[in-house]
């Protein structure tokens, strides 16, 4: 809705000059793509993006159609179009900052839980083996003890 | 089979043992070899098979091809999907330098995709305020989905076969976080289309 409402409202109070709308068309760019290089870390550490991803998808539309605009010399409206695009990736650098240091402790958390299972699973299995041995050692000396010579005739 | 034997085979059964349970944790620590990273881009018919593609076309009328990008480079990416439009005599993207086409973006697709993951869209097109004078042909308009673009681009006729010959093709540009800017990943697809007065 914010971003209809931007799209309506920005050309009643923009001039339209090929220079602002390319200037606009440039920032939109730039915000663009730090807000995907952002989202890209997130992702990157494993968070779950696709809210933001959505919400690049509809700023990518706005940057197309705010190039279309300017290539028809449409200013007003590339010039909208492109604030359109900048407002709608407001924010979304920092959500996926949000996102990536709750990912970064989730995924540390996870492997801290997956070392202690797998050290703690080691420790058993080793006691276990060293008891089997034991147990298994003390069986064979038994059984050696307990034969017999035999004197063979000759 | 001897005691020393035994004992051997056993402290090795016993250390497997140990590697089985802790290969979970070493999944996440152990980098492990990465396939080939690639892009891909594909172009098909309006029968999404990879034959129809139209080619007399005539001013006004409407068709569409299926266009594709597939991400397998391993992370999550940003595409430039650009939409150009080339006479007979216009340079193509070189493949070999590695260089996009000198000529205006007509339409630009912007996508973001994940690893694995692809995007299909039906391009439908139709071109505008045709006009034919001699052996020259002027397109001044296309219309990609709603959007009416201003090209003008003239084709002179064909001297063999007497067409009036357009090249549509699709450069894939990829953002580089790094330089903060969008570079031609050498991949593109395009299709020929010949302007008729009449079909």
């Amino acid at each position: 809705m914010l971003f209809l409402f931007m799209v309506q409202f920005v050309p009643l109070c923009f001039a339209g000059s090929s220079d602002e709308a390319g200037e606009a068309i440039e920032r939109a760019e730039q915000d663009l793509g730090s807000a995907f290089a952002a989202v890209a870390e997130a992702e990157g550490a494993r968070a779950d993006v696709s809210v933001l991803l959505d919400t690049l998808d509809i700023a990518g539309g706005f940057l197309s159609e705010a190039h279309v605009a300017f290539s028809a010399r449409n200013y007003e409206s590339a010039f909208s179009l492109a604030v359109a695009c900048s407002s709608a990736v407001d924010g979304v650098a920092e959500d996926a900052a949000r996102l990536k240091v709750a990912a970064e402790i989730a995924q540390s958390a996870s492997f801290f839980s997956t070392l202690t299972v797998s050290l703690i699973g080691v420790g058993v299995a080793i006691v276990c083996a060293c008891f089997v041995w034991w147990f298994l050692k003390r069986r064979y000396f038994r059984r050696v003890l307990d034969m017999k010579p035999e004197v063979e005739v000759a | 089979m001897n005691f020393e034997t035994v004992k051997l085979f056993y402290v090795f059964s016993c250390i497997a043992l140990c590697l089985v349970i802790l290969s979970p944790t070493l999944l996440t620590i152990v980098p492990f070899p990465e396939g080939e990273k690639f892009s891909e881009i594909w172009l098909l018919g309006p029968t999404h098979m990879m034959e129809g593609y139209p080619f007399d076309v005539s001013p006004g009328a409407s068709h569409h091809v299926f266009l594709g990008v597939g991400n397998q480079m391993g992370d999550l990416e940003c595409y430039s999907l650009q939409v150009k439009l080339r006479n007979e005599s216009e340079p193509m993207p070189d493949k070999l330098a590695g260089t996009p086409s000198g000529l205006p973006t007509v339409y630009d697709y912007r996508l973001f995709l994940r690893n694995n993951a692809t995007w299909e869209k039906e391009f439908s097109f139709s071109f505008q305020d045709v006009t034919f004078e001699g052996n020259v042909c002027r397109i001044s308009k296309i219309l990609i989905e709603d959007n009416v673009v201003n090209v003008d681009k003239i084709a002179l006729q064909n001297e063999g076969d007497k067409g009036f010959y357009y090249q549509v093709f699709f450069e894939l540009w990829i953002y580089n976080a790094t330089i903060s800017a969008f570079q031609f990943h050498n991949r593109y697809v395009g299709f020929w289309v010949n302007m008729v007065r009449q079909l």
